[in-house]
C-alpha cells in the first residue's frame, strides 16, 4: 500500500546514498551487539549461530556502503536531500537500546527473530520498489535470503531454549518493542519541543548577552595567557 | 588513602583507582562496554575497579572528575553567545548535551556511588593531562607541555613539574593557550576536510602524510599564525568548529584546499585528487611538528631542564613527538601511554593525592598494564567445545618455542596475556603478532584481519637492547620508543627485510621493549630471534576495525574466529584455528569505510577478501 511513497523516498539519488550509508551502520552496530550476545551467552551451539549471525551482519554493512559508494560519483555535488524519511523509511534492526549483557538467551533470539522478521519485510519492500536500479536491488536480494537463515534459526533455537514459553517470549519481545517504539517517540518529540522552545529562548534572551561577549572576545589578546595561581585553585569547585 | 579517578562524557570515559598514591587499576569503559570509543559514564569502569581492589565506595577518600564542568559549560555558552547567530542550530544541541547530564557531574556520581558530594573533587582537565604525564613518569623535574583539542576553555599548556627531597610534588602550570585556538582543533579539522572521523582516525592522517608531499605548507600557515609571544593563533575565517557542530571547516576553507573528501570516496593517489588530499595530510603535518618543535624550544629555554612530559590527545602523534626530541633540545620526552582523556583518570587521582591532599611522592609503576587480566582456562574450554586444537602448557619457554615456530612460519598470532593496557596502543598483553619482514605480511593483515585502510602503517616491537640495530634512534629514542609513542627511521640496510613494518616514507612507530615491562613477549622475542636472527615482530592491536581491543578472553577468540588469525594465545593456552575455519570462503569487503589506492600501495577496494563465511553455504 506504501509502495509510491516508498518509490519516491528511494527515487531521490541523494536521499538513496545517505539511506544506504545508514543502513550500512544500522547493520554494522546491530552485528556487533549480536557479537557481544555471542560472546556473552554460556550456550555452545548459540554462540555459534550468534557468531554466524553477526558476521552476517556486519556483511550486510559492507554491501550496503559499497553500494552507496559506488552510487557517490554519479551523485551532483550539490545533491542534498531535503527530507531523509528516516523514519517513514527505516532500515534493519538496530540494538541500540537493547542491553544484550542483561538479556537472558530467550529474551535475545525472541528479540531477533521479531527484529529480522521486521526488517525482512522492509527490505522486500525496497527491493520491490528498486526495480530500476538492478545492483541495489541484488544487494537487498542478498541480504534477504540471510534475514530468512536470521528468521529460522531464531525461531528454532527459541523453542530448544523454552519450549514451554515460545509464545509468551514471542508477545513479551513483542510488546517490549511496542514501548522502545514508543519510548523513541515520546524522546523525539520532547527533543523537538525542547529544541524549539530553546531556539526561540536563543533569539529572545541572548542577543544583548551575546554583544557583551563578542565586545569581551575583541577585547582578547592573541596568544599566551598567564595562569594566574588562584585559577588553579582549589579541588572542590566546578569553576 | 583511596582515590577514584573518573574521566567521561567526551570521548574515552575511564577510571583509575590510586590506593595509597599509587594506581592500583585503571581500565576504559569502552574495553568492558564493547563500545568504541565509549563516551558514557563509566560505570563498568569503576564496578571493575572496586571490585579488583576489594573496595565498596563508601571506603573511598574522595572521587576526582577529570575536569571541572562548569567552566566547560562556561566555554560553550560564551562560544554560542560569540557567534550569535550563527550558532542557532548548535545552541539547542549544546545547551541539552550540557544541561542534559555534563554539568551535574557532581549528583551523577555521589548517585551512582552513593558517596557523599563533599568526597567529589575536580580537577582542571590540563591538570589531569599533565599530572598523567608528569607524575607517571620517571623523572624528578621536567617541563611539562599539554595539548589536546580543548578541555575547558584551555587548548594548550606548558609549566613544569617537580618532586622534592622532602617528598612533597609541585605541578605548576604557566600560560596556557585557550579555545578556539587550538592545534588539536586544526588537526581534527583536516581529518574531517579528509573524511575521516574526528577524535578518532586523526592518525590515519598522519599515515597518509607519508605518501604526501608538504606542498601545501604556505596555505595551512594562512590558518594558524604565530604570536609574537611565541604562541600561536587561528585564523577563524577558516573554521566553523566554535560556531557550529555541523561542520568543522569554513567555504574559505574550502576555497583555500578544494573539495572535501567524501568518506565513502576512495584516495587514489594515481589521480591529482588523491595526491591533494595526501599532500594536505603532510602539510598540515609539517605545520603542527613545525609549531610544538618550536614551542618546545621555548620551552626548554626557558625551564633549562632535559626532561620534557608531553600530555594530552596530540601526544599521540609520534612523528612531532620524534622530532621535538631531536630538535627541541630536550634530552628525554616521556608521553605515558594514554595521553588522551582516558589516562586523565589516573592523572587526576593522582593531581588528587599528590596536590590537593599533599601525599607524598611514590614512585608510579612505569608501564601500562592497569586492566582485567585474561584466563587462559576460559579461552580453553571455548575453543575445546567449537573442537579447535587447544595446548595447555605448564613449560613457558615450551610455549614460547612453539609460537616463535608459528610466527616463523608465517602465521599470525593472537596474543593475550596478563592485565589489560590502558590507552590506544597495544604494549604487548593484547596484541596481534607477526613476522616483520615482508610487504606481503602487511597486506594480508590489512586485508584479512584488521580490515583497514591500506595506508596505514603497522608497528614493531624489538628487545631495548637490539633497537639500535634495526632503527635509528636519537638520544633518548628509546624511551620514547617505551610505549610506540615516536617514529623513527627503519635503517636503511634493514627496510627491506623489515617491509611489513617500514611505511612508505621509510619511518616505523616502533616499541622497544624492555624484559621488565612484558617478560612473557620479550621471551617471545628472543625465541624468535634465535629461530630467525631477527627479534622484531609486527605488533599491532588486537582488535578489528571500528571495535575496542580485546579485553577478555572470550572477545580474544571470537575476534580470531571472524578474522585471519591462525593462533590464539591466552596465557598459558595455545590455541590453532581448524583449516576449515580458517580458509577463505568467499570474497568480501573490507569492513573499513574508506579506501585507498596507490600504485605504491595495491587498491583496497570491493575487492578485498576477509574470510567470513555466507549464508548461502550454510543454508
Amino acid at each position: 500500500m506504501l509502495a509510491p511513497l516508498h518509490r519516491w523516498i528511494w527515487r531521490d539519488a541523494g536521499r538513496r546514498v545517505q539511506k544506504l550509508i545508514r543502513f550500512g551502520e544500522t547493520e554494522t552496530d546491530g552485528g556487533r551487539d549480536i557479537l557481544r550476545a555471542a560472546e556473552v551467552t554460556a550456550d555452545p551451539l548459540l554462540r555459534r549461530l550468534y557468531l554466524v549471525h553477526a558476521i552476517d551482519e556486519l556483511r550486510h554493512g559492507v554491501l550496503f556502503r559499497q553500494r552507496a559508494a559506488s552510487l557517490l560519483p554519479a551523485l551532483p555535488q550539490t545533491t542534498k536531500p531535503r527530507f531523509r524519511a528516516d523514519w517513514i523509511a527505516p532500515g534493519g534492526h538496530g540494538l541500540d537500546d537493547l542491553q544484550v549483557d542483561k538479556e537472558s538467551d530467550a529474551q535475545m533470539l525472541a528479540f531477533l527473530h521479531l527484529s529480522e522478521k521486521a526488517a525482512a519485510s522492509r527490505f522486500t519492500v525496497y527491493r520491490n520498489v528498486l526495480t530500476d536500479d538492478p545492483p541495489t536491488c541484488a544487494v537487498f536480494d542478498e541480504i534477504l535470503h540471510d534475514e530468512t537463515f536470521h528468521m529460522n534459526y531464531t525461531l528454532v533455537q527459541l523453542a530448544r531454549i523454552a519450549p514451554q514459553h515460545q509464545r509468551s517470549r514471542l508477545w513479551r519481545a513483542r510488546l517490549s518493542r511496542m514501548w522502545k517504539v514508543y519510548l523513541r517517540l515520546a524522546a523525539g518529540l520532547a527533543g523537538v519541543i525542547g529544541g524549539a522552545l530553546l531556539t526561540i529562548q536563543y533569539f529572545v534572551i541572548l542577543p544583548p548577552f551575546a554583544w557583551l561577549a563578542r565586545r569581551a572576545a575583541r577585547r582578547e589578546p592573541a596568544g599566551w595567557t598567564p595562569i594566574v595561581p588562584e585559577r588553579r585553585g582549589s579541588l572542590t569547585r566546578q569553576y | 588513602m583511596k582515590i577514584l579517578g573518573i574521566s567521561a562524557h567526551y570521548h574515552d570515559s575511564a577510571a583509575a583507582l590510586i590506593v595509597d598514591g599509587i594506581p592500583v587499576c585503571a581500565v576504559q569503559e569502552e574495553r568492558l562496554s564493547r563500545r568504541k570509543n565509549d563516551a558514557a559514564f563509566p560505570l563498568s569502569a569503576i564496578e571493575w575497579c572496586l571490585e579488583h581492589a576489594g573496595l565498596e565506595p563508601e571506603a573511598l577518600d574522595a572521587v576526582v572528575f577529570y575536569e571541572r564542568p562548569m567552566l566547560k559549560f562556561d566555554r560553550i555558552l560564551t562560544c554560542a553567545l560569540r557567534a550569535f547567530p550563527r550558532s542557532w542550530r548548535s545552541f539547542p544541541h549544546a545547551m541539552k548535551s550540557s544541561l542534559g547530564e555534563k554539568v551535574w557531574v557532581r549528583g551523577v556520581i555521589s548517585s551512582h556511588l552513593g558517596v557523599p558530594s563533599r568526597k567529589i573533587l575536580f580537577a582542571g582537565h590540563h591538570q589531569s593531562h599533565a599530572a598523567a604525564a608528569f607524575l607517571t613518569s620517571p623523572t624528578r623535574r621536567a617541563a611539562i607541555l599539554t595539548t589536546d583539542g580543548v578541555g575547558e576553555w584551555a587548548t594548550l599548556t606548558v609549566g613544569h613539574g617537580e618532586r622534592r627531597a622532602d617528598g612533597s610534588t609541585a605541578i605548576t602550570l604557566l600560560r596556557e593557550v585557550r579555545f578556539p585556538h587550538s592545534l588539536g582543533m586544526l588537526y581534527s579539522t583536516f581529518t574531517a576536510f579528509l573524511g575521516f572521523a574526528v577524535n578518532e582516525d586523526e592518525y590515519k592522517v598522519m599515515g597518509l602524510a607519508g605518501y604526501g608531499r608538504p606542498s601545501m605548507v604556505e596555505k595551512v600557515r594562512r590558518l594558524v599564525r604565530r604570536t609574537p609571544d611565541g604562541a600561536f593563533a587561528l585564523d577563524l575565517d577558516y573554521f566553523d568548529f566554535h560556531t557550529t557542530a555541523e561542520r568543522s571547516y569554513s567555504s574559505r576553507f574550502v576555497e583555500l584546499f578544494g573539495p572535501p573528501r567524501h568518506a565513502y570516496e576512495p584516495i587514489d593517489l594515481e589521480t591529482a585528487e588523491g595526491r591533494r588530499f595526501a599532500d594536505c595530510a603532510a602539510s598540515v603535518q609539517r605545520v603542527l611538528e613545525d609549531t610544538l618543535v618550536d614551542m618546545a624550544r621555548d620551552l626548554h629555554q626557558e625551564t633549562g631542564l632535559p626532561d620534557l612530559c608531553l600530555g594530552g590527545g596530540v601526544a599521540l602523534n609520534g612523528l612531532a613527538n620524534a622530532r621535538m626530541l631531536a630538535e627541541s633540545g630536550f634530552e628525554r620526552l616521556f608521553v605515558p601511554p594514554a595521553p588522551g582523556d582516558a589516562g586523565c583518570a589516573i592523572g587526576a587521582a593522582l593531581y588528587a593525592d599528590r596536590i590537593h591532599f599533599g601525599n607524598p611522592d611514590r614512585e608510579v609503576p612505569d608501564h601500562p598494564f592497569w586492566g582485567p587480566s585474561v584466563d587462559g582456562a576460559e579461552l580453553a574450554r571455548l575453543a575445546g567445545e567449537d573442537g579447535h586444537h587447544v595446548d595447555r602448557f605448564d613449560d613457558d619457554p615450551e610455549l614460547m618455542e612453539l609460537v616463535a615456530a608459528d610466527l616463523a612460519a608465517g602465521r599470525v598470532v593472537g596474543w593475550m596475556d596478563g592485565a589489560l593496557e590502558m590507552g590506544p596502543r597495544a604494549l604487548g598483553h593484547r596484541s596481534i603478532l607477526a613476522s616483520a619482514a615482508s610487504p606481503a605480511m602487511r597486506d594480508r593483515l590489512n586485508r584479512d584481519i584488521k580490515f583497514r585502510d591500506e595506508f596505514r602503517p603497522f608497528a614493531p616491537v624489538v628487545p631495548v637492547e637490539a633497537a639500535d640495530r634495526f632503527f635509528e634512534l636519537p638520544r633518548g629514542g628509546a624511551r620514547l620508543a617505551r610505549f610506540m609513542s615516536g617514529v623513527f627511521p627503519v635503517r636503511p640496510e634493514w627496510r627491506t627485510q623489515l617491509g611489513a613494518i617500514t611505511h612508505v616514507d621509510g619511518t616505523t612507530r616502533l616499541q622497544a621493549l624492555e624484559r621488565d615491562m612484558a617478560p612473557r613477549l620479550y621471551a617471545l622475542l628472543e625465541a624468535y630471534g634465535r629461530r630467525t636472527g631477527v627479534p622484531v615482530l609486527l605488533n599491532t592491536s588486537f582488535n578489528l576495525s571500528g571495535e575496542p581491543i580485546v579485553n577478555r578472553a572470550v572477545e580474544g577468540y571470537s575476534t580470531f574466529l571472524r578474522c585471519g588469525i591462525d593462533v590464539l594465545v591466552a596465557g598459558q593456552t595455545h590455541v590453532m584455528k581448524r583449516a576449515s575455519s580458517a580458509a577463505p570462503r568467499e570474497p568480501m569487503a573490507a569492513l573499513a569505510a574508506p579506501s585507498f589506492s596507490a600504485s605504491a600501495a595495491p587498491s583496497l577496494s570491493a575487492s578485498a577478501a576477509p574470510s567470513f563465511s555466507s549464508a548461502k553455504e550454510r543454508t
